[in-house]
C-alpha cells in the first residue's frame, strides 16, 4: 500500500491519541494483514469513498475501550454502555476525519462514513479483496491496532 | 444567559460534551438533534441563537441541513463543529451559509470563543 496512504494514519493517531490521552504513544510495526481477520472486542469500522475506497478498522481490547471513554467522558466506565460506544466512535470518527485532511492535502478528496461500533469476542471483519495494513500502538491505557484497507478508486 | 443553543451531532457522547462545555460557560437553554433534518425540525420550533452542526451524520447531513436552516432564516448563525476540515469541506460550509468552522478534537475554549463572538455580532 502507498505510504503516501498509511502515513497520515500514523501521523493523526500519534497527534489525537496525544491529545486525547496526554501521551504520546508508542507505535509498533505496520504489518500485512489478511482481508478476512479476526479483530478485536470493540472495534470501529469506518467506509471511505472518493478518491480511496474501503474500510478502516479500529480494534482494541473492551479493557483499553473503557479506559479511553472514561478519559473522553470525564468519569469512569465500569460497563461499556451506550454513552462510551459513542465516545470510541467519535474517537474513530475524529482520527478518520483528521486523515482526510491529511489525504486531501496530498490531492487525494474522499468521504468518510458514519462509525460502526462491532462489538464481541472471534468477531470475524472484512475489508473484503483489498489487502490490509495492521498499524499497532501502545497508549497507556492499552493496544489499539487500525487496519488500513482502503486502495485507489479506480474511475 | 438566555440564548439558546441548538447542538447538532449524531453522536450522544459529543452532543453531551458540547452541552457540559455550554452549560459550564453559562449558556443553559441547550436543545439538541441528532441529525441534520430533526435540527431542521428544532430550528423551526426554538429559533436557537446559535446552531453547532456536525457534517457526517445519517438522514441528513450538515451541510443539507445549513442550507435549510438557512432558507428559513437567512440571518441563522451556524457553526461548524467535524472532524472533517478539508478545504473543500470548509468551503462547501460557508457557502452554505457558516460563520465558523470548528474542527474536532477541539478545546473547550474554540467552542464558547466561537458562540459569543456570533451571540455578540447578534447583540451589536
Amino acid at each position: 500500500m502507498d505510504a503516501r496512504v498509511i502515513n497520515p494514519f500514523i501521523t493523526v493517531c500519534f497527534s489525537i491519541l496525544e491529545t486525547i490521552l496526554g501521551e504520546v504513544p508508542q507505535r509498533g510495526t505496520p504489518a500485512a494483514q489478511a482481508a478476512d481477520c479476526t479483530c478485536h472486542q470493540v472495534n470501529v469500522m469506518v467506509g471511505f469513498t472518493g478518491a480511496l475506497t474501503g474500510n478502516v478498522i479500529y480494534g482494541m481490547p473492551l479493557t483499553t475501550a473503557d479506559k479511553i471513554a472514561s478519559i473522553m467522558i470525564g468519569t469512569p466506565v465500569r460497563t461499556f454502555d451506550s454513552m462510551a460506544a459513542s465516545a470510541i466512535a467519535e474517537l474513530a470518527n475524529m482520527i478518520s476525519g483528521n486523515v482526510l485532511m491529511e489525504l486531501s492535502s496530498i490531492g487525494l478528496e474522499c468521504d468518510m462514513t458514519p462509525p460502526t461500533i462491532v462489538r464481541g469476542r472471534n468477531v470475524k471483519m472484512s475489508t473484503l479483496d483489498i489487502p490490509a495494513i495492521a498499524i499497532p500502538f501502545t497508549t497507556n491505557v492499552g493496544e489499539l491496532t487500525v487496519v488500513v484497507g482502503v486502495h485507489p478508486m479506480i474511475k | 444567559m438566555s440564548a439558546t443553543i441548538l447542538i447538532t451531532d449524531d453522536t450522544v457522547f459529543m452532543r453531551t460534551s458540547l452541552k457540559n462545555i455550554l452549560n459550564a460557560n453559562g449558556f443553559d437553554n441547550v436543545v439538541e438533534a441528532s441529525n441534520g433534518q430533526e435540527a431542521v425540525g428544532q430550528y423551526a420550533l426554538h429559533k436557537p441563537s446559535v446552531v453547532l452542526m456536525d457534517i457526517t451524520m445519517p438522514v441528513m447531513d450538515g451541510i443539507s441541513a445549513v442550507k435549510m436552516i438557512r432558507q428559513m432564516d437567512p440571518q441563522a448563525k451556524i457553526i461548524m463543529c467535524s472532524a472533517m476540515g478539508q478545504r473543500n469541506m470548509v468551503m462547501d460550509a460557508v457557502q452554505a451559509g457558516a460563520k465558523d468552522f470548528i474542527v474536532k478534537p477541539f478545546q473547550a475554549d474554540r467552542v464558547v470563543e466561537s458562540v459569543r463572538k456570533l451571540l455578540g455580532a447578534e447583540a451589536a
